[in-house]
């Protein structure tokens, strides 16, 4: 199932009931494929998120099956993921929308001078 | 724990999973348990971690399996009502024989003696087994 635009322009949020790791396996691939282990690594560097290998693969398997990313041919056992053109639709969508809301939080925290 | 139990447990987590995902990911996800192992990882928490996967990969509708769902649950449902049917046919009788009242001067006698025929066997003859219609 395809979801999200390929010209980019904001759609429905698909990944807001995606989960954190889904949300973090399209940012880390944002930049290039990866691979399980290197996927891992990123998402540790880049979020403080030690990811679960049996969660790491649920969550790859539920965005390919999204086609918001796609398997690149495999480097000897190793398979390489890429974030697809409707996968950076999506994220740019939910960050979008995360980005809202946390701009609305901070409003919020100063006018109520907590 | 010892590299040989510690692939072991892993290996043992990873035939957990259905075998189309085992078919795709299994030779990787082994690779990458080692890996995850040699940075410090406890090898416990991986084989949680790919037990929880499998659990999560069973329980996952695919669109495949809405066909074989349904089918699945289609026999399900014919099976319940064939063997309620079965239960209220053999119980319908016995109720009816415990809660109709006895009556005193009931028309009951034992009848003659009739042969009970059974396919591929001799007719056997059940002593007062033949009432009265009556009764």
């Amino acid at each position: 199932m395809a979801v999200g635009r390929r010209d980019g322009r904001a759609g429905p949020d698909v990944l807001r009931r995606a989960g954190e790791a889904s949300v973090l396996i399209l940012i880390s691939l944002a930049d290039g494929p990866k691979h399980g282990y290197a996927l891992i690594q990123d998402i540790n560097e880049l979020a403080g998120v030690e990811l679960g290998p049996g969660t790491l693969y649920g969550a790859l398997d539920r965005l390919e099956r999204l086609g918001l990313i796609e398997p690149l041919p495999a480097e000897d056992r190793r398979h390489p993921y890429r974030i697809t053109a409707p996968g950076a639709a999506a994220l740019r969508v939910h960050l979008d929308s995360v980005e809202r809301v946390s701009a609305a939080g901070r409003l919020r925290l100063q006018l109520g001078g907590v | 724990m010892d590299d040989s139990r510690t692939a072991r447990l892993v290996q043992a987590a990873l035939r957990c999973y259905p075998a189309r995902w085992q078919r795709r990911h299994a030779d990787e996800a082994a690779e990458l348990a080692a890996l995850l192992i040699r940075d410090g990882t406890p090898a416990g928490s991986i084989a949680w971690s790919y037990l929880a996967g499998a659990a999560r990969a069973w329980l996952t509708p695919r669109p495949g399996r809405h066909l074989s769902a349904m089918a699945c649950a289609l026999l399900a449902t014919a099976c319940l009502l064939g063997v309620s049917a079965g239960l209220l046919a053999s119980a319908g009788p016995a109720r009816a024989a415990s809660t109709s009242q006895p009556r005193p001067h009931a028309r009951c006698r034992p009848g003659p003696a009739e042969p009970v025929p059974v396919p591929g066997r001799p007719p056997v003859i059940i002593r007062g087994a033949g009432h009265d219609r009556s009764c």
